[in-house]
């Protein structure tokens, strides 16, 4: 937020009684044009933003998450229309719930993904059948995730350092967390699929999450 | 998946579950599955019930959340329809958010309106240290009786997170693919388990005159309250039961609802603030402004 007060006082002197306004300035910014590109908003900014009814704020944070909301969503709910209605559903309860989002205790996107997730997984938990969930799963790759996901340019970065940290991970360990995380699974159906006992699951996932913090350098 | 049979049966084994919440340890076992999402409806009330009430436990839960969320960068990204924005954004008009929560450190500086409509936030600092005569202006300066109930209420002792309020968050976690809006939607759900989720979440139970008990949860510093009643008789079709917030300026209605199952919940509308009272009575269908009837049940806080 520094580097945006100071191209947009650099940028425009009449801009100098707003300065206190960092949300106007952000907007501002964003229309000059001038000189080097301003760094956009991140999304903790506009959540913060949407905290305080911007709707402005909502619709740039949409359009900055949108695709990989739904994208995740979509991993899920396999569905079109289903993974629609779950993402609308997510983007109004982070209009609703914005004024309560904490920064003490994560990012804004991770606590966008872990509603997304949530949601996501209590929709298909809902809606389907677990025959169907064993159905879609036979068709999927499920061993290694790294392998299976388009490298997309503007997170490459981002895959890169994940498929580091899960390299961490033990195969087994990394089978039993992309169960859960892609598939939605609980423990108890992940035992059952990959038939060993509950605790054998608890444990890899626990361990799992645990060399992945580490790997990932999470802090909260 | 939860079947409504074993949630009922759930709901009476409380004592067990009080044991599940006292075991902390186990409840970290619990942390990375639960970021996964991985913990069916029961296991996941269990384990936010749990974290509400140990810091070192929702700090756990956090940083894995967090980890959890960097796996969503190997989904790969899919451009949503262009309708789903505009209907998003047509549909913020009804949709109200959230009141802020209050926050513990930040000094009470910000120049808050006393008018807002957010008493509780700037009027009830969640601080127990802070002694409630030094709370920032609010809207109605509390009476000797308010001073008293707020003193006796700050005296308790903390994290009294029960049952009661873990059974809440089993309803809110088994009731699934349910809509958006309306007293049980999900955004009713959400304010619901994020009253029993605060740290100062504080809930009792009474029994209510005519059957049945009433279960009331509060946090003070979200200003929010909710109530589960089970076991209360149905009404006529032409009745209503209504919730009042009562204090000494008279009975503010909270809401109403119906009993057609054995249980039901609802967020109170309307501000908390501890001190307050809370009744329940039965009014024409649609609600009165004021209660025409004797209460069935005034719970104090």
């Amino acid at each position: 937020m520094i580097r945006v007060l100071q191209l947009a006082r650099g940028d425009a002197a009449d801009l100098s009684a707003r300065d206190a306004r960092s949300d106007m300035l952000g907007l501002v910014v964003d229309g000059s044009g001038a000189g080097a590109p301003a760094p956009a908003p991140t999304p903790d900014e506009l959540l913060a933003r949407v905290g305080a009814g911007d709707r402005q704020a909502f619709a740039a944070l949409y359009d900055a998450t949108a695709p990989r909301v739904f994208g995740l969503v979509r991993r899920l709910v396999v569905d079109p229309a289903q993974a629609e209605e779950v993402t609308q559903d997510v983007y109004l309860e982070i209009w609703q719930t914005a004024p309560r989002f904490d920064p003490a205790r994560g990012s804004a996107l991770a606590w966008m993904f872990t509603l997304a997730h949530r949601r996501a997984v209590d929709r298909i938990r809902a809606a389907q059948a677990a025959r169907d969930r064993d159905l879609r799963i036979g068709a999927r790759d499920l061993d290694v995730p790294v392998d299976t996901v388009a490298e997309e340019v503007e997170v490459r970065v981002e895959h890169e350092r994940v498929h580091e940290a899960l390299a961490d991970l033990s195969k087994l360990q990394r089978e039993c967390v992309a169960l859960a995380y892609y598939d939605g699974l609980t423990q108890r159906e992940i035992a059952e699929r990959l038939e060993v006992p509950l605790g054998t699951v608890k444990t890899r996932l626990r361990d799992g999450m645990i060399r992945l913090r580490s790997a990932l350098g999470v802090t909260t | 998946m939860t079947e409504p049979g074993d949630r009922d049966g759930e709901h009476t084994d409380e004592p067990r579950l009080a044991r599940e919440f006292a075991s902390l340890e186990a409840m970290h076992e619990l942390a990375a599955a639960h970021a996964l999402d991985a913990l069916d409806a029961d296991e996941r009330a269990a384990f936010e019930a749990a974290a509400a009430a140990s810091p070192e436990l929702r700090a756990a839960a956090d940083s894995h959340a967090e980890s959890a969320a960097v796996l969503a960068a190997l989904a790969e990204p899919v451009e949503p329809p262009p309708a789903l924005k505009q209907r998003l954004m047509a549909q913020l008009d009804g949709l109200p958010q959230q009141q802020p929560v209050a926050q513990r450190v930040e000094p009470a500086t910000s120049a808050e309106p006393v008018a807002s409509a957010t008493p509780a936030a700037s009027a009830e600092p969640a601080a127990p240290a802070q002694p409630a005569s030094s709370a920032a202006p609010i809207e109605r300066p509390p009476g000797r009786a308010q001073a008293h109930a707020r003193r006796r209420w700050f005296e308790r002792p903390g994290a009294l997170l029960g049952a009661a309020a873990a059974a809440i968050l089993l309803i809110a976690g088994a009731v699934l693919g349910v809509a958006w809006s309306g007293p049980n939607g999900w955004g009713a759900q959400r304010e619901m388990a994020a009253i029993a989720e605060a740290p100062d979440a504080q809930s009792q139970t009474h029994e209510v005159a005519g059957g049945g008990e009433i279960t009331l949860v509060t946090s003070a510093e979200q200003g929010r309250s909710g109530v589960v009643v089970a076991g209360l008789p149905e009404l006529e079709a032409d009745q209503t039961y209504e919730l009042w917030y009562i204090d000494d300026s008279g009975a503010a209605s909270a809401g109403t609802f119906d009993v057609s199952g054995e249980e039901t919940w609802r967020v109170l509308e309307g501000s908390f603030t501890p001190g307050v009272a809370v009744g329940v009575t039965v009014e024409p269908a649609g609600g009165s402004p004021q209660p025409t009837t004797e209460p069935i049940v005034v719970i104090p806080t």
